[in-house]
């Protein structure tokens, strides 16, 4: 048995994107166990959005949960405002929302390739991948108004309709990222100094997965086929809009990497179907109804399950809102994927859980 | 969703008959605050389409402790950790200082008095 050393990670770090801490026991630079801290971002929001703003506000507070994922939390909160308030949103916001959730998607994905390549030493990759995202950001912002926290869901429906010309717009620009897309494809899939800091680094089992509740591409990369794009239609029509589930088998930082990009070539797809499929109508149900009862909604975010849990007691003010973000889940699975490593290959396994720590302490 | 009463007693027992982790997922421990008491809740989901939730709950005097399901749920300990820190309720096992820093005023989400 070698000597063991203790070597702290965080909460300011190179490798770090979050104020995340981990304490790394090591030997023979073997990681052979890991604890892990995230308490350096707790900002009270389910507290805030249970006292200081009325239910229709809080879609707003949310959207301030996180800026990458904004989307996500602010439509989960409208469905389950909506559910509280026993509404029906109309077919065309619908889609709306599906469109602003996929074009995000496509943004944070690219933005998880890139650090996950800048871990592993590869600047040059981090850097063509931040350039080629940059599409979707000038995107969302002429759909939304924002680059981020979009404040695009609102409760009822959405705030915003898409010009035509916006549209056409997404359409050709998503046409001009195809090839960018396939480059960044070939460079992951097949260059071999990335391949040699990704492939069978950081790999958890599906069996790991299952046990360890593990939710979105860091479970899909491990063969575990959840996504709640696949198992609930109900408030939003996956389906209809050409979802299909997307998984790997080694559960490894490569298979991440591949998770994710294959995932772009779902994204773009649903893009182009709800574009070219929109229903007309309303943007919004009105409804002079306070929130009543309790209920629960799911919504597969870009790292994965995003579940809301609201209790309302007529009044402006909810009585309890309750938001369990992916990386939540995904924590025991941080832990646990880093053992049997060398220590060398944390930082590009860090990247490749995609950790969002303002989402997970809120 | 499907509220499932169990009782602090019978808790480990129930969830161990239920889940099954080839078939559900856990998703999340929540509380809900209501001044004497408190109503303390296990939310499961299963991998099915179109999937279910399921939530087993009880209600507690909120000094009572609650035994941990993570010999049953493995990731368990990060739900019942957040809670320790953000409800400052007693779990079987479960130290403060996780969600929270371990000096940090513990229960920001319980009602004040």
């Amino acid at each position: 048995m070698g000597k063991q050393y203790e070597i702290p990670v965080g909460a300011q770090h190179i490798a770090l994107l979050e104020p995340l801490h981990f304490k790394f026991t090591t030997e023979n630079e073997k990681i052979i166990n890991t604890d892990a801290n995230v308490y350096y971002v707790h900002r009270g929001i389910e507290l805030a959005c249970c006292s200081k703003f009325k239910f229709r506000q809080v879609s707003f507070v949310v959207g301030r949960v996180c800026g990458l994922c904004s989307i996500s939390h602010t439509t989960a909160y409208s469905q389950v405002a909506e559910k509280l308030l026993k509404i029906e949103i109309p077919r065309r916001a619908k889609y709306l929302r599906m469109l602003i959730i996929e074009l995000d998607r496509i943004h944070s994905h690219l933005l998880c390739l890139s650090h996950v390549a800048e871990n592993s030493g590869f600047e040059a990759l981090f850097m063509k991948t931040m350039q080629y995202r940059e599409f979707s950001m000038e995107l969302l912002e002429a759909v939304c108004g924002n680059r981020i926290q979009y404040d695009f869901s609102i409760v009822g429906g959405v705030s915003r309709d898409l010009k035509p010309q916006v549209a056409d717009s997404i359409i050709s620009r998503l046409k001009t990222f195809m090839p960018q897309l396939d480059e960044l494809m070939d460079i992951y899939k097949h260059n071999w100094t990335l391949s040699l800091k990704n492939k069978g680094v950081g790999a958890i089992t599906k069996q790991q997965a299952m046990e360890l509740n593990l939710v979105g591409p860091f479970a899909r990369a491990a063969g575990l086929a959840v996504d709640v794009r696949n198992e609930t239609e109900d408030l939003l029509p996956w389906k209809e809009v050409g979802f299909e589930m997307v998984t790997e088998t080694a559960g490894d930082v490569y298979s991440r990497n591949m998770i994710r990009l294959r995932e772009l070539y779902v994204s773009i797809r649903i893009v182009n179907n709800i574009i070219n499929g929109l229903p007309e109508g309303d943007l919004i149900t009105e409804t002079k109804a306070f929130p009543e009862g309790e209920a629960t909604v799911r919504l597969e975010a870009p790292r994965g399950e995003l579940f809301y849990y609201a209790k309302g007691n007529k009044t402006q003010v909810l009585e309890r809102l309750k938001i369990k973000a992916p990386t939540f889940s995904n924590v025991a699975g941080m832990v646990k994927g880093f053992e049997g490593n060398e220590y060398g290959s944390a930082p590009a396994i860090i990247a490749s859980y995609d950790p969002c720590l303002s989402c997970t302490a809120r | 969703m499907i509220k499932i009463e169990t009782s602090l007693a019978n808790l480990k027992k129930d969830i161990a008959a239920f889940y099954k982790p080839e078939l559900h997922h856990f998703m999340v421990m929540n509380a809900v605050d209501m001044g004497e008491t408190m109503e303390i809740q296990w939310f499961f989901c299963d991998y099915a389409h179109p999937c279910e939730t399921t939530c087993f709950y009880t209600i507690i005097n909120p000094a009572e402790e609650i035994p941990s399901i993570r010999n049953i749920v493995v990731s368990a300990w990060v739900a019942e950790a957040e809670l320790v820190d953000l409800m400052n309720i007693k779990v079987e096992n479960t130290d403060k200082g996780f969600v929270l820093e371990p000096d940090f005023e513990s229960g920001p989400l319980r009602k004040k008095k």
